[in-house]
């Protein structure tokens, strides 16, 4: 007789055994199982939250593989990329550059989970993310080699990683962190709970909707065909979290707060500016904040309230920092764009300004201000005082600048000392996230601790863009060579 | 402060990656999904302190292998895999064993064989998901992506081969539900004589963390006998025994077995001829795993014998699996 998935499944899934040539331990340390304190028969209750045959898996996929591989022959017959505003090419290049590694370290973290996962079901979930993952890593590289002739910044989608650019060392230093150093239990929260299911599913569905919009079908596809399998794999994070809930309550609370602020404050700084700024006007489909309302904030409450989880201490100041973070964050950028390997549109034109203040009621108390000023010196021909000349202090934890996750008016760094020497941190929640556990962070420099080390020579300005791996050719400006300016010169019509 | 865009222009655009250098041809498809596409290959593997667990790890395990080369970014996989090429071959492989399914399934054979099958292929998921976790290290501690590529789809290899097994054991108890099919594998896998150097091979490799242990003892010596003991020498007591499903089965997961010699002996062959210190490195390694090899091939051969009186004695599938092992070792430039 012929059997369904169903009738077999439970039989492919029963595969633990009892070691004996080796102690148990030692094939499954905890340092990377993570399952310390927790009894080995408890993981028998890690139910797959979804399932499927390698038999269903690789038809699938074929089919997903053969509807992508014609968008991209498409794309590459057809002008739309030439035809896209820049501003939002350059969403593609910042996406390309951040996402495409992040992918293939996913692979790696996925290995890990289907080696040293405590449970065999567990492990086995894991292959087809490990698939799914060297998927979506070749679907980045593909489309974006195929645009290189175009603009050279692509080639960051491959060499973005082996770079020192400040904000992918922040990227490697929360993924490199959660991703290839935690134990399989702590990485499922953080990775797949948080940052997959929450975090990363914004960045394509949202990301991909407004690329629709912009025109770009093929990002849009693309990206589209990436969340179908993310969905899917993102889901290993509950069985998880209910296996812990039922062993170590407080652990899965520190893990899921620290790891969601993290996640928060690097999607402030690559996911915000996106959205709000670089995303042509009539393009936009929602703000940052209210994308991240309907499909972050939302869900992580009621993942916490279902499985008895309090929201983190730090709620009020994350909501606070939702208005303002990513404001702060793209001034930043914008400013010190000659460290980026994209050309950031400011976004600040008086139509795009009035969209600003109607989606934040306070931008322009926080912001206006300041983009004046720039906007003054642009429009005097006054560019040195519009570009910098230093490093902007960075947070231990994030290595986000310091001084970006609220308003204006509260841009103290916050300090601690441990072992003798100072850290600085952006918010009193990294440093609570630094004070959970000091040494996993103490040791680590960041880029202006390496500078001020002399690790970073010549040690100027020009010693740092060489170090970052910023050559002419793409090195960050204005992406649209300041025009929006011009609508602030004294007898200017408004754009809008 | 000048930054220099004004240079933007003047700049030829890229033909491909410039991690490629100066290839002179163009790169293929293989090549651009996988160049590089390691980024922990450097004095810090990773973003965080340089005591921590992770980076400790990396630098211990993999980056102070003896068995080494220059670049493992020169290694190409001989079968070129791409995500794309390896789930379309594969979907054509698991095509292709429905359709075998299916046809037995019509002409209403009856099985045969169950106290064979359920010695000899049942309790094999065990070793598969053994050859799947190690698999899997081997992925993450490899040292490219070229390498760790391989090793992934050599992961997925395996849970197709635990499914298959896990569809035949289901099978097998909707027809002779006495037998208690699908629950008395784990005794024999722990118990059983016959699968006890099999067990000790892939405990053995659970505890083998430098990558390139981890490397030789599964893709050399562990896994290449194993395939050999429980894939071909099975089909062989399949046939004998007039289950030409599980035969034609075998037969079709043993071609990503070959797949796995395929890339696994390029590697080798390929950090020979890098360094050829490097072949005195892999016989060192091979000699560590040497009586464990035996101890396999002494126990696995006696996996089919009572089932085969007269026929084919533990010897002769004993010799076959050695002879067939040492040809693979050959074709890596190497000795057993």
């Amino acid at each position: 007789m012929l059997l369904d998935r169903d009738d077999w499944y439970g039989v492919a899934h029963d595969l633990e055994w009892s070691l004996s040539y080796v102690e148990h331990e030692d094939a499954f340390p905890d340092a990377w199982t993570g399952s310390n304190g927790i009894p080995r028969e408890a993981w028998r209750a890690w139910e797959e939250p979804f399932r499927v045959s390698y038999r269903d898996y690789v038809a699938v996929q074929r089919e997903k593989e053969a509807g992508v591989a014609g968008v991209r022959d498409a794309l590459k017959r057809s002008r739309v990329y030439q035809n896209l505003h820049p501003s939002f090419a350059a969403v593609s290049h910042l996406h390309m550059g951040a996402t495409c590694m992040i992918e293939q370290m996913a692979v790696m973290m996925l290995g890990r989970f289907a080696r040293f996962a405590p449970s065999p079901r567990w492990r086995n979930i894991s292959v087809f993310g490990m698939l799914d993952e060297i998927r979506h890593a070749q679907l980045d590289l593909l489309f974006s080699h195929d645009l290189l002739k175009y603009d050279s910044r692509f080639d960051w989608c491959q060499k973005a990683f082996h770079s020192n650019e400040w904000a992918i060392i922040a990227i490697r230093s929360f993924c490199d962190d959660w991703m290839l150093d935690t134990n399989c239990i702590d990485a499922a929260l953080a990775v797949n709970l948080t940052f997959e299911h929450g975090f990363t599913n914004m960045q394509f569905v949202a990301l991909a909707a407004d690329a629709m919009e912009a025109g770009d079908v093929g990002f849009s596809n693309l990206l589209s065909s990436i969340q179908t399998d993310e969905a899917r794999h993102a889901q290993q994070g509950f069985p998880t979290l209910e296996v812990l809930m039922k062993h170590d309550p407080e652990r899965a609370q520190r893990v899921l707060d620290v790891s969601f602020w993290r996640s928060f404050r690097l999607f402030q700084a690559m996911t915000g500016p996106a959205m709000d700024y670089y995303t042509p006007l009539d393009r936009r489909t929602m703000s940052f904040k209210e994308f991240m309302l309907e499909w972050v904030v939302d869900q992580h409450e009621r993942t916490l309230r279902d499985y008895g989880l309090k929201r983190p201490w730090y709620w009020d100041t994350f909501l606070q920092s939702l208005e303002h973070g990513h404001h702060a964050l793209h001034l930043g950028m914008w400013f010190w764009r000659p460290t980026l390997f994209w050309k950031p549109s400011a976004g600040v034109s008086k139509v795009e300004r009035r969209w600003l203040n109607d989606k934040y009621p306070s931008w322009e108390d926080s912001w206006g201000v300041l983009w004046d000023e720039i906007i003054q010196n642009v429009n005097h021909g006054r560019m040195a005082q519009t570009l910098p000349e230093t490093l902007p202090a960075l947070c231990n934890l994030t290595q986000l600048p310091i001084g970006t996750h609220l308003d204006r008016h509260h841009l103290e760094c916050v300090t601690r000392e441990h072992h003798g020497r100072m850290y600085y941190f952006d918010s009193e929640v990294s440093k609570w996230c630094f004070e959970q556990e000091p040494e996993r962070y103490a040791g680590h420099l960041n880029v202006v601790d390496r500078f001020v080390a002399g690790l970073i020579q010549p040690a100027d300005l020009s010693g740092v863009l060489q170090w970052m791996g910023l050559t002419p050719d793409v090195m960050g400006d204005d992406a649209v060579d300041y025009s929006w300016a011009r609508d602030y010169l004294p007898d200017a019509q408004s754009a809008g | 402060m000048d930054t220099g865009n004004s240079e933007e222009l003047r700049r030829p655009p890229l033909k491909t990656w410039s991690a490629f250098g100066n290839l002179g041809r163009r790169p293929s498809e293989y090549e651009i999904v996988t160049h590089q596409m390691n980024h922990t290959l450097r004095d810090k593997p990773l973003e965080i302190g340089p005591d921590r667990h992770g980076n400790r790890w990396l630098v211990r395990h993999r980056d102070a292998a003896k068995f080494a080369v220059k670049d493992w970014d020169g290694f190409r996989d001989p079968d070129q895999l791409t995500y794309r090429k390896y789930v379309t071959s594969q979907d054509n492989s698991e095509t292709y064993l429905d359709a075998v399914l299916q046809e037995f399934d019509q002409l209403g054979r009856a099985e045969t064989a169950p106290d064979f099958l359920q010695a000899c292929l049942t309790p094999s998921r065990y070793l598969a998901h053994g050859l799947q976790m190690m698999s899997a290290y081997l992925q993450q501690l490899a040292p490219s992506a070229y390498v760790g590529n391989c090793a992934a789809f050599q992961t997925a290899d395996h849970l197709r081969r635990v499914q298959r097994v896990a569809y035949r054991t289901k099978q097998l108890d909707r027809t002779y539900p006495g037998r208690s099919f699908g629950t008395t594998e784990r005794r024999a896998w722990e118990q059983a004589p016959a699968w006890q150097g099999l067990r000790k091979g892939i405990e053995r490799l659970l505890v083998a963390f430098d990558w390139d242990d981890a490397f030789v003892g599964l893709n050399l010596v562990v896994k290449p006998l194993a395939d050999e003991l429980t894939l071909r020498q099975f089909a062989v007591a399949a046939r004998h025994l007039n289950t030409e499903l599980d035969a034609l089965v075998a037969d079709n997961l043993f071609l990503d077995a070959e797949r796995s010699r395929r890339w696994s002996a390029a590697l080798t062959r390929f950090a020979i001829a890098e360094d050829s210190v490097n072949l005195g490195r892999l016989h060192t390694l091979i000699a560590k795993w040497r009586p464990l090899a035996d101890e396999i091939v002494e126990t696995g051969s006696r996996l089919s014998e009572a089932f085969l009186p007269g026929l084919n004695s533990s010897d002769q599938i004993a010799a076959a699996a050695v002879g067939a092992w040492r040809s693979f070792l050959e074709e890596a430039g190497l000795q057993a």
